[in-house]
């Protein structure tokens, strides 16, 4: 069967209920999408499905046929970052990395689907989904606003505040 | 039904480095002939930016910018022992290991610099990329040039190793006496919470937290650490539990949504502090903070409940069903003389009787007796 | 510029956000073969029989291992501390937790793997687990290993003690004993990333092992102790993790996948499923803490004693460790002139324990501060008063007698109640972290201070001391 994954037409050998996870990590070797449960409830594995994020270790190829997909590998390279991967990288919004992907995705799917500024509230709504042991989801929540309101291009300064303790 | 608000405390205190000591790191570095630095040392980093923070410490101690460094951390053919990246040791141990190899590192570059300058290497400076003389910033070389002399022209090599440990101590049998640390960090948290006094849930509104980090070497990636640590706490301290009916054997679940763990909705607003007072034994006065960022919630939290709904919950996590439970048998304390004892039913006296450790092996004294 | 003390930009940040840094299970080879387990359904059983044969000659199987294919079976995670050896990297005669691993197939896909995973044969007789670890002593309980319920530290001492100053006297003196139990319940590491390992036979007879450790050196130190290899014969590659929190200290998925590559001379991967990291791999240890407290009207705590009981779970892992460094730590954040701690190691037949962030300490500090705060109710006193009072100083000395030389439990309290607008009355507020004098060295403290020590491997002008010859 036919997928056109970031861009490029693939044909996948893969029988019909493998699942695109699967397909993409060991046929097609995309590893960007990450394998952290394989039960549809961390979001490691999204991916853009004809511009949707969806599980991909909940989804059959033979449910997708000829549809369009896209992963992390395809939103930007370093020399030409997304908007949102240049936030998530100004904000720190990456400790370990291992949720990046997904949560890459899914913010560029919501960012396009409401188009404009987004509030905290909504990001949350919209990636509560998504797990994050690292990062206590505080710099991903701001990296995905700032990407909503376009203020990337310089390092997020950081709210900590430092003081020189008092003996 | 109501929400009531409460607010909790607590102050920790948490070791830098493993228990009793005895864990070495050790690093190498040399210096590509065009002045790149490559740093080598067994640690892993885990996501808490290791090899973001360990760059900066070389880079600083050699006198070479930030991006001129690599930090090879990859396998264990080209990189000396790290003891491992636990016991809140990776920027403390580690650190200092690094700081020691790039010392030594900076001391090769001067010697080098010092011949090719004619200038005695007490004279010298390294910052910036540059060696300069002191006092006359314009009489200098750049690092890449020395480096590239050592290797063309001297045949010699520019490299530097170092180890740290903190010696390994035995506690004494009786008393446990020992120095069983390099360094102590400490911090301090306020849990603002609302309980609903009819369901029994708990929200955690707001936590204020300050820690004595010695030097916050980067000061975006401590905070990730604050950050990530007070929702980690607030799981442990709410909502995660690998055993429903400890200790019966039944798992809460195999999945995320089975097993609860914090997700973005349970994010509370957060007020973060970093104190800096230098440990003097730290590398640039730095101790640790990646570990202790999990401990304080759960008693502050904890008393923050006790201060909404004035019950104290003491088997974590305080789940609705015990915060419920708790309400429901609203248990005061026995007093009996000048004793207040709190959790009677859950102390071992209740569930090990007399008669059993009378019948067992039982020759400690309980806490009460 | 300096560096330290900037926000620097990550030094992997490109990576992780173009979806570039590589984790262990992102990496594949041609030939390679894919590892399942097959684990212990019961908490407690002597294994009657094991037949792999079946599931050996089920399509794509390579290799099914059982404990007799590890050449040393039986290795600590405490070794180089001393402590004796306890778990089988496969279980041989009997199974002591859900989810202990009996043998694991290598096969051509994941699939193929875990249908040979089901077609293995066992024949158990199972027996009565123990659980509860307040029962430890209890005459008749199931006993969880040979040795019995609970670890000693010295051959004539079961417990970690620590003992300070005159403790019946400040039990005697007391005018309140405050008393409380705190049970701090077991909980996943929950790494994103599950733990794995790609184990590749070199031809030269070296093993390369692509592993989630935490601790590369290490994990290489148990595998190679397993394998009865030299270290030089292995080479470890790691160094970037998807999450740790202490979850990936334990060394299961490099040993396994090593033995498996060796015998087939094949590549092999095997990745835990998040059943398997949930259920079968190590959690954070349930606690079981009992603090008195000899405590005046106000506010003084004259002695403490505590009783712990660490569910250990059903092998060593790293126990005594935590149980040591957890009793470090009972007098928390102050100055407490008479103490006597206990501590015990407990084995029971739940899923053994192991590192989690704030290891041995999370549950002290839960319990001392949950104390605390108790103690404040009981006399009326305000929780930061009786903290500010207590806290640690400069030259007062921890239970095991460190001597504080630059403690800050006073500056992040003060600063804490600024941070939430706190008002605190105007002499707390001028407290210090330096040496207790006045009002607040009453009599009950004036023993247990010290002169602060310099430490020998101190920082000067920025630079690190490099006597001892590193
Ligand atoms: S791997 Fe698909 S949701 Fe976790
Ligand atoms: S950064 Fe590690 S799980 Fe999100």
């Amino acid at each position: 069967m036919k997928l056109v994954v970031n861009g490029k037409e693939r044909l996948v050998a893969a029988g019909p209920l493998t699942p695109l996870l699967h397909v993409l990590r060991e046929e097609l070797g995309l590893v960007g999408a990450k394998a952290g449960c394989q039960h549809g409830s961390c979001g490691t594995c999204t991916v853009l499905i004809d511009g949707e994020p969806r599980r991909s270790c909940l989804t059959p190829v033979g449910a997708i046929e000829g549809a369009s997909i896209t992963t992390a590998e395809a939103l930007g390279d370093p020399a030409n970052l997304s908007v949102v991967q240049a936030a998530f990288d100004e904000h720190y919004a990456a400790q370990c990395g291992f949720c990046t992907p997904g949560m890459l995705l899914a913010a560029t799917a919501l960012i396009e689907r409401k188009g404009g500024a987004l509030e905290r509230d909504e990001v949350v709504e919209a990636l509560g989904g998504h797990y994050c042991r690292c990062t206590g989801y505080v710099k991903i929540v701001d990296a995905v606003v700032a990407a909503s309101r376009g203020e990337t291009g310089t390092r997020a300064p950081s709210t900590l505040e430092i003081r020189a303790a008092g003996s | 039904m109501a929400l009531r608000r409460g607010r909790g405390i607590a102050t920790i205190e948490y070791p830098t480095g493993m228990n009793q000591g005895g864990d070495p790191s050790q690093a190498w570095i040399k210096v590509k002939p065009d002045g790149h630095v490559d740093v080598f040392s067994g640690t892993v980093d885990v996501g808490q930016g290791s090899k973001t923070v360990h760059t900066q410490i070389a880079a600083d101690m050699i006198g070479v910018p930030y991006d001129t460094v690599t930090m090879n951390n990859f396998d264990t053919d080209t990189s000396p022992v790290s003891f491992g990246t636990f016991a809140s040791r990776g920027t403390f141990i580690d650190g200092n290991a690094i700081a020691v190899a790039a010392y030594r590192t900076r001391q090769r570059l001067l010697e080098v610099a010092s011949r090719m300058m004619e200038v005695d290497p007490e004279d010298l400076e390294i910052a910036d990329g540059d060696v300069a003389v002191h006092g006359a910033p314009e009489r200098k070389v750049s690092v890449a040039e020395v480096a590239a002399t050592a290797s063309w022209t001297y045949g010699e090599m520019i490299a530097g190793s170092g180890a740290w440990m903190f010696p390994h101590v035995e506690p004494d049998k009786e008393t446990g006496e020992c120095e069983p640390h390099a360094a102590i960090s400490y911090a301090s948290c306020v849990a603002d919470v609302e309980v609903d006094d009819e369901t029994g849930e708990v929200r955690v509104t707001k936590l204020v937290q300050v820690y004595d980090v010695g030097r916050a070497i980067n000061p975006t990636l401590v905070e990730g650490q604050i950050q990530g640590g007070a929702v980690m706490g607030l799981g442990l301290a709410l909502l995660e539990e690998s055993y429903p009916y400890y200790p019966e054997l039944s798992h809460r679940g195999p999945e995320f949504g089975a097993y609860a763990v914090p997700g973005m909705a349970d994010l509370p607003e957060l007020k973060n502090v970093a104190l800096e007072d230098p440990d003097p034994v730290g590398p640039f006065g730095a101790k640790a903070v990646g570990e202790m960022a999990n401990n304080a919630q759960s008693p502050a939290i904890v008393a923050a409940i006790h201060d909404a709904v004035g019950v104290w919950v003491t088997e974590l996590p305080a789940r609705p069903e015990r915060v419920l439970r708790a309400l429901d048998e609203s248990r005061q304390p026995r007093r009996d003389g000048r004793r207040v004892i709190y959790d009677e039913h859950l102390a071992v006296a209740a569930v090990s009787t007399a008669e059993n450790r009378a019948e067992g092996a039982w020759r400690f004294p309980l806490v009460s007796e | 510029m300096k560096a330290v003390g900037a926000s620097l930009p990550r030094y992997d940040g490109i990576d992780h956000v173009t979806a570039r840094s590589r984790f262990v299970d992102d990496f594949s080879l041609p030939g390679m073969l894919w590892a399942k387990a097959f684990r212990s359904p019961v908490a407690s059983a002597r294994i009657v029989r094991l037949d792999t044969t079946r599931a050996e000659a089920m399509p794509g199987v390579h290799a099914v291992i059982t404990h007799a294919d590890v050449p040393n079976n039986v290795v600590g995670h405490q070794e180089v501390w001393g402590i004796a050896p306890d778990e089988p990297l496969l279980a041989e005669h009997e199974v002591r937790f859900v989810g202990q691993l009996i043998a694991v197939v290598a096969a051509e896909t994941e699939a193929e793997a875990l249908d040979a995973v089901q077609a293995i044969e066992l024949e158990l007789e199972e027996r009565i687990p123990f659980l509860d670890v307040r029962n430890a002593w209890d005459a008749g309980q199931p006993q969880v290993t040979p040795d019995g319920n609970v670890f000693f530290y010295y051959p004539d001492q079961p417990q970690r003690q620590i003992r300070k100053g005159n403790v019946s006297e400040a039990f005697a003196a007391a005018d309140v004993i405050v008393e409380g139990v705190y049970r701090p319940g077991a909980i996943e590491q929950a790494p994103a990333e599950p733990a794995a390992a790609l184990a590749i036979p070199e031809p030269n007879g070296r093993v390369t092992i692509h592993s989630t450790s935490q601790a590369l050196y290490y994990s290489m130190d148990i595998t190679a102790r397993h394998l009865r290899m030299p270290m030089g014969m292995l080479k470890f590659v790691g160094g970037t993790v998807g999450g740790g929190f202490g979850g990936k200290i334990d060394t299961k998925t490099e040993p396994i996948t090593a033995v498996l590559a060796l015998k087939t001379q094949r590549p092999v991967k095997w990745r835990h499923t998040r059943e398997e990291e949930m259920l079968c791999s190590t959690t954070r240890a349930a606690w079981h803490v009992e603090i008195a407290d000899a405590v005046t009207h106000d506010g003084w705590i004259l002695g403490r004693k505590t009783l712990t009981l660490h569910d250990a779970g059903a092998y060593m892992m790293t126990s005594a460790y935590a149980c040591s460094k957890h009793a470090f730590h009972l007098a928390g954040a102050y100055s407490i002139p008479a103490v006597a701690f206990n501590t015990f190691v407990v084995m029971t037949n739940h899923v053994p324990t192991a590192a989690m962030r704030g290891f041995g300490v999370t549950s002290a500090s839960f319990a001392v501060e949950t104390h605390m705060n108790r103690i404040a109710q009981v006399i009326g006193m305000d929780p930061w008063e009786l903290r500010l009072k207590n806290a640690n100083r400069v030259g007062d000395s921890s239970p095991s007698r460190v001597v504080y030389g630059n403690p800050s439990t006073v500056s992040t309290l003060l600063a804490a109640a600024e941070a939430a607008d706190v008002e605190l009355p105007p002499d707390e507020r001028a407290m210090t972290n330096a040496k207790r004098s006045g009002a607040l060295l009453p009599a009950h403290l004036v023993e247990q201070q010290r002169e602060p020590v310099t430490h020998p491997l101190v920082w000067r002008d920025n630079h690190p001391a490099l006597e001892g010859g590193v």
